[in-house]
């Protein structure tokens, strides 16, 4: 049973794991392309060519040197993006624009293939297998018009393809009008703020209970089992267990506790040790609340007659 | 003879004394009263002394362009001040308290855990009122945070839901968690009778390894699952919490708890102080500001202690809370339990209320934590 129970959470994990993406190139989207025909925008060599933009849908920057563009599915690594450039960092929730002239050596944010109405836009990671991100360019796609993924809400982060031909809006983050804040959307929603509060107390009362019935239960379980103790349930600490038992009364771990609260040092912790080491010998006597002091015990260290030099006799 | 009078008219310029205005004077004097109130009084003396002195160095009159202030990029100010500003440092102090606190008292007595829940309804009910005031729902959030008596999670939230304000958010946060016996103790005295004061609670029964040990990892899942948005405080208060009980990382709990909080407490205390810089403080946002912190911690005490004298109602005698131990569900650890001890110990000297305080208390820091979460969620 346990195998079976341990190579279900061992599947569970493994699927997990698959689905688990971490702030790196994975997490980049080619949001916008448009091609030549009708480009909005000149390059630095002023010249009118398509462009493809990509974006970071991370709340982390990602470094894209070393990935590489491509149309062709056959040959992943056609048009491969310099490692020697530290523009290819992309902030959190950014977009860089990349122009297809069909030269890759005109610069860092230059393609080495132009794009052409009806192919398909890969972006393939810096093992040069992975394919990261694909945008196909309609055959059909209107003079002036670029194709572009939204995303449906940029909470989620989950992009899809406008169906209809868009307006070109390079360097521009796709859908600004879902990029609204979760604030200015309760200003809106919300103005007197009833509904968040009303929301968040329930969440935070039903967090905390969640946790008393976990613990109640899981109290009970370790009773049930005996804890560590032994096989023995844990032990109600009474105000006179105590002394010379192992137990602590309350109101000494409360001076315990207050005075590690006050200091914190290695002193201190030696202290205390001899402290609940002379308490739990039965050496102390506590006739002040939150103060234990130590009755002094004669022994050969601190017994003024044996400090004294015998006389012969 | 006339260059040598130009360089000292030019050096007279680059002086403090030339630039100051009165905003840096009376910035310069809260500072000074910060760190007397730390050393004469001890009022949080490991938080108000640095950042009484961050206010300070942060107000030093200075000709600009000198690259040297903390909110000019690049600065070594600057530098330590990113900690503040993107949220680093809060939940290193976290990892710290998660490796000094027992939550003994609390895995003893979960049923404490809901005080903890309701004394964050300061919060919320100084989120409701920065909104009346006129805040956006991101700034009356990070307002409200401070009803949570967390000076790291008040600054972690406010770094993300309203920077601007941080500096005011977080100096009003600690001034009034170093006044919780101020505050709470007379709402407490209001909102209770003599024979609720003189209740006794059940000695509460021992914990074993096992639980201490299995309480950070259960604690952890429940809390992140529910509120994914809290993850960087939560995380490292749990963890912090499981290097302290685990038994086998000693060192690493002792660094926690030890020198990298002491290290952070003084970076985050230096640069908050710091960032109150007169022109960006010394505003009737930030008089507004104190106005509902203040009001925050009320709202949270008045709340904890109404919230126990409500349970009681249905609890049989003998198993009924003491309401003094309401006001320990804001997350001032353990200041705000001393409070609880201290009130107990004035209606009955041999009523000790402490070990049960603790249990809200540190359900109050992982209710804050949570609250933040959710405010992130709703307001990011």
């Amino acid at each position: 049973m346990r195998k079976v129970i341990l190579t279900m959470f061992l599947a569970i994990l493994s699927g997990l794991s698959f689905n688990t993406a971490a702030q790196n190139v994975s997490d980049l989207v080619i949001s916008e392309i448009m091609p030549a025909s009708g480009s909005s925008i000149l390059d630095d060599y002023g010249r009118r060519n398509g462009w493809i933009e990509i974006y970071n849908k991370s709340q982390g920057t990602v470094n894209y040197a070393g990935c590489f563009f491509t149309d062709d599915r056959n040959n992943l690594k056609k048009s491969p993006i310099t490692k020697s450039d530290a523009r290819t960092k992309l902030g959190p929730r950014q977009v860089a624009v990349f122009y297809a002239g069909g030269d890759g050596s005109d610069g860092t944010f230059y393609t080495g293939f132009t794009l052409r109405a009806g192919s398909t836009v890969y972006l393939v990671s810096n093992d040069g297998r992975t394919i990261i991100d694909s945008l196909a360019i309609p055959a059909d796609l209107p003079y002036g018009k670029s194709v572009m993924k939204v995303a449906a809400d940029i909470r989620q982060q989950e992009f899809k393809v406008v169906d209809e031909p868009a307006d070109p809006s390079p360097m521009i983050v796709n859908g600004s009008g879902n990029t609204e804040s979760g604030s200015a959307k309760l200003a809106k929603e919300d103005p007197y703020g009833f509904v968040l509060t009303v929301v968040s107390i329930g969440v935070v009362f039903c967090a905390l209970l969640v946790l008393w019935q976990l613990f109640a239960l899981l109290g009970k379980m370790m009773n049930r089992n005996g804890g560590n103790n032994g096989g023995k349930p844990a032990k109600k600490v009474s105000k006179k267990a105590g002394k010379g038992s192992g137990n602590i009364d309350p109101e000494v771990a409360a001076a315990i506790s207050m005075a590690i609260a006050q200091e914190l040092g290695g002193e201190t912790y030696a202290a205390i040790a001899t402290a609940m080491h002379l308490y739990l010998d039965d050496s102390v006597h506590d006739n002040e609340s939150f103060v234990i002091t130590i009755k002094q015990k004669p022994s050969q260290w601190n017994s003024r007659g044996r400090g004294f030099r015998q006389l012969p006799k | 003879m006339n260059q040598i009078i130009s360089s000292l008219q030019q050096f007279w310029q680059f002086t403090g004394f030339c630039n100051m205005t009165m905003g840096h004077i009376i910035m310069i004097a809260i500072g000074i009263v910060f760190i007397t109130l730390a050393i004469k009084k001890e009022w949080e003396p490991l938080l108000l002394v640095p950042i009484g002195f961050g206010m300070i160095i942060g107000n030093i009159p200075m000709f600009p362009g000198l690259n040297i202030g903390v909110y000019e990029d690049g600065s070594v100010l600057n530098i330590l001040y990113q900690g503040v500003r993107q949220g680093w440092y809060p939940p290193l102090i976290f990892l710290g308290i998660g490796a000094m606190t027992d939550f003994s008292a609390l895995i003893s007595q979960p049923r404490l855990i809901l005080i903890g829940a309701a004394a964050q309804m300061g919060i919320f009910g100084a989120y409701l009122l920065a909104l009346a005031l006129g805040f956006a729902p991101n700034e009356a959030g990070a307002i409200g945070i401070i009803g949570g008596a967390d000076g790291p999670t008040a600054i972690f939230l406010s770094s993300k839901l309203a920077p601007d304000l941080m500096g005011a958010i977080a100096v009003s946060a600690y001034s009034y968690m170093a006044l919780v016996p101020v505050i709470q103790k007379p709402i407490m005295h209001l909102l209770t009778t003599k024979k609720e004061r003189l209740i006794r609670m059940p000695a509460p029964r021992a914990v074993s390894q096992k639980e201490k040990i299995v309480f950070p990892i259960v604690g952890f899942l429940t809390t992140a699952f529910i509120v994914p948005s809290g993850l960087p405080l939560l995380g490292m208060l749990f963890f912090g919490n499981l290097l302290k009980e685990s038994g086998v990382t000693r060192r690493l709990a002792e660094t926690a708890r030890g020198p990298l909080v002491d290290v952070i407490t003084i970076l985050i205390g230096v640069t908050v102080g710091c960032s109150t810089q007169a022109d960006k403080f010394l505003t009737v946002n930030s008089v507004k500001i104190f106005l509902l912190g203040l009001l925050s911690f009320v709202i949270a005490t008045t709340c904890g202690v109404l919230f126990v004298k409500f349970i009681n109602l249905f609890l049989k005698e003998g198993h009924k809370i003491n309401p003094l131990i309401g006001n320990a569900g804001v997350s001032a650890v353990p200041d705000s339990a001393r409070v609880s001890e201290m009130a107990g110990r004035e209606a009955d000297p041999t009523n000790h209320l402490l070990m049960h305080a603790m249990g809200p208390n540190v359900a109050g820091v992982i209710g804050s934590a949570v609250a933040a979460g959710i405010l992130l969620g709703f307001l990011g």
